[in-house]
């Protein structure tokens, strides 16, 4: 008993904080989903700040053309990369990141193939009051198959730029375009990320 | 020169005898101060603890979940509710100190991510609930500006991070924006992942009017938490999640923290009586044809007597003074060495020296000292003139 009311009390004076990452709701069933072949995964946890720290996080913002903001996208939030097998082979990646929108959170995760090109597209979570037209599969498909060289001159603070595919990509609602544009920086930052994380790397091996 | 300047000037010309003499009685001093200063602190602090932990008692509709977790398992469903009429009749119940109505509230949203997710949302009166959840403390923002009945809410810390909300941002309620005027810090309670709007706001939304999900209730300090149960219990279809068990253990604690403190306190006093009495015996006995002489010129035992109690009250006055000053100027370093040693410390002071205290404490001292004067004062007074002179040193 002594030991639940000690519990208790240090609940009342815990205060830490820790940035928020992007997980998986539910990893097991999300990977079959996607991967319906695949026969197990592995899971990472990285971080801007234990990779390389504020210089990786000047080179992040460098190639995303926009700076990190407000309170939850910081330098210490926790990455999760889910590895997809298929016996030995790698059958693609699966990354999510929480993006500030206008109404709420975004979690977006990108799947992507072994070379780095996106597989599928969707929202795990999103508050917005365009929801229904953000989580349509008409605009997820738009997404599929675009690299992050597709988003090498794009703007994410303007939303300027791209190439063609990335053009292409259109918001089903013309009434306000804020979470549509903050969904395609979450996108190329996704995108940032798992180059830096995972193929950059897989190359240098 | 009178006695008392006699005994001023013993004490001066003994001046490693007085000194270490006055450094023992500031010794015990300064543990008996400390340990009395920590006995008030502990109890305070830890009370202090217990008022921070909000109402004691939830009163919620029979079978309803009260908690947001199980809510969330639930999908949002088998919430009932309570009229908010039942307000009055718990303060009619009696030693009740506060209530605060609250009124709990899950929503699905079938676009929230790809297979939809619920919230939970909860009423709070703007007017009880915050200084009934002391320990509630804003990361950013504070509670609701403009009271009630306004399209505003307060994120618990990890409902903002999920939603990436900060203070001035705004934030979907169905089809409706609302201003987040505060986001919490991390509390380890339900409450981080909370949505906190005004009573009548979530009245009104939610389509609830006058109904309550949960009424938290804050005692009297001193109430029969038992008893004031099975009142509640004689309300129709409540159901009563109580703290009282962790408030009576508690203070038991307390209590066993107490008693070991009061005993440590009266083993401070007796050392310092012993040793003031050794201290001064010894002083007697050094000077015992001293005082025969002071005798033979005419000095009456009563004088003796005096003198003997005099320079006892001059040794414990000083030397409680010094360790009362050091306690009290050391209390900091204490209480850290307290919360390093000891596996839980309450959050406030552990170590309250009031000025009270601080006089009672040298108060203490020299009537212990003189207690323990008291003997080696009759044993010179009753010293007879002439043995003593013809006694050799």
């Amino acid at each position: 008993m002594k030991a639940l009311v000690l519990s208790v009390l240090l609940l009342f004076s815990c205060n830490a904080f820790a940035a928020v990452g992007c997980d998986l709701n539910d990893p097991d069933r999300d990977v079959k989903r996607f991967f319906p072949s695949s026969t197990g995964y592995k899971t990472d946890y990285l971080s801007i700040s234990k990779e390389g720290g504020a210089p990786l996080l000047k080179e992040v913002e460098a190639v995303l053309g926009d700076s990190f903001q407000g309170t939850y996208e910081t330098i210490d939030v926790p990455y999760t990369v889910y590895t997809v097998f298929e016996g030995k082979e790698i059958s693609g990646y699966i990354h999510g990141i929480n993006q500030k929108g206008k109404f709420g959170g975004l979690q977006v995760f990108l799947i992507f193939t072994p070379e780095g090109g996106v597989r599928n597209f969707y929202y795990q979570k999103l508050t917005s009051k365009f929801a229904k037209d953000l989580r349509s599969e008409e605009f997820a498909n738009q997404f599929k198959g675009l690299a992050l060289s597709d988003f090498s001159d794009y703007d994410p603070k303007t939303g300027e730029g791209g190439s063609e595919k990335v053009k292409a990509v259109k918001f089903p609602s013309s009434d306000d375009s804020t979470d549509f544009l903050a969904t395609l920086r979450a996108v190329k930052k996704n995108m940032i990320l798992m180059d830096i994380f995972v193929f950059q790397r897989r190359n240098e091996k | 020169m009178n006695i008392m300047q006699v005994a001023g000037k013993n004490l001066r010309r003994r001046k490693v005898r007085t000194a270490f003499t006055i450094i023992g009685i500031a010794l015990s001093s300064w543990v008996l101060v400390t340990l009395l200063g920590f006995n008030k602190g502990y109890e305070a602090s830890l009370n202090k603890d217990i008022d921070d932990m909000g109402f004691q008692i939830v009163l919620t509709a029979k079978g309803c979940p009260y908690e947001a977790a199980t809510l969330m398992l639930k999908g949002g469903t088998g919430l009932r509710y309570m009229e908010e009429d039942v307000v009055k009749s718990v303060y009619e119940a009696g030693e009740v100190d506060e209530v605060t109505p609250m009124l709990m509230h899950a929503e699905f949203d079938p676009n929230k991510g790809e297979n939809g997710g619920t919230t939970v949302y909860l009423g709070i009166d703007p007017a009880t609930y915050p200084h009934m959840k002391p320990y509630n403390q804003f990361a950013q923002g504070d509670w609701f500006k403009s009271g009630e009945k306004e399209k505003e809410v307060v994120l618990g810390y990890e409902a903002a991070e999920l939603e990436q909300r900060e203070a001035g941002d705004t934030f979907l309620i169905g089809e409706d924006e609302y201003l987040v005027t505060g986001v919490l810090k991390r509390s380890g309670t339900q409450d981080d992942g909370m949505i906190f709007l005004p009573l009548s706001t979530a009245q009104s939304v939610f389509d609830k009017s006058g109904k309550i999900t949960m009424l938290g209730i804050k005692l009297d300090k001193d109430a029969d938490i038992p008893a004031f149960e099975e009142e509640l219990y004689k309300l129709p279809d409540v159901q009563v999640v109580s703290m009282a068990q962790v408030k009576n253990t508690i203070m038991s604690l307390v209590t066993s923290a107490k008693v070991i403190v009061m005993s440590i306190v009266v083993i401070a006093f007796a050392i310092a009586m012993f040793g003031v009495l050794n201290t001064v015996l010894m002083s007697v006995f050094e000077r015992y044809q001293e005082i025969g002489i002071l005798k033979s010129m005419g000095a009456m035992p009563f004088d003796i007597f005096k003198m003997v109690l005099f320079e006892t009250t001059i040794l414990c006055g000083i030397g409680g003074i010094i360790g009362v000053s050091f306690a009290i100027l050391i209390s900091g370093a204490s209480e850290f060495a307290i919360r390093y040693f000891i596996p839980f410390a309450p959050t406030g002071g552990l170590i309250q020296i009031s000025t009270n205290l601080a006089v009672i404490s040298v108060a203490a001292i020299i009537a212990i000292g003189l207690l323990g004067g008291i003997y080696p004062a009759l044993r010179a007074a009753a010293i007879r003139p002439l043995s003593a002179i013809r006694s050799e040193e």
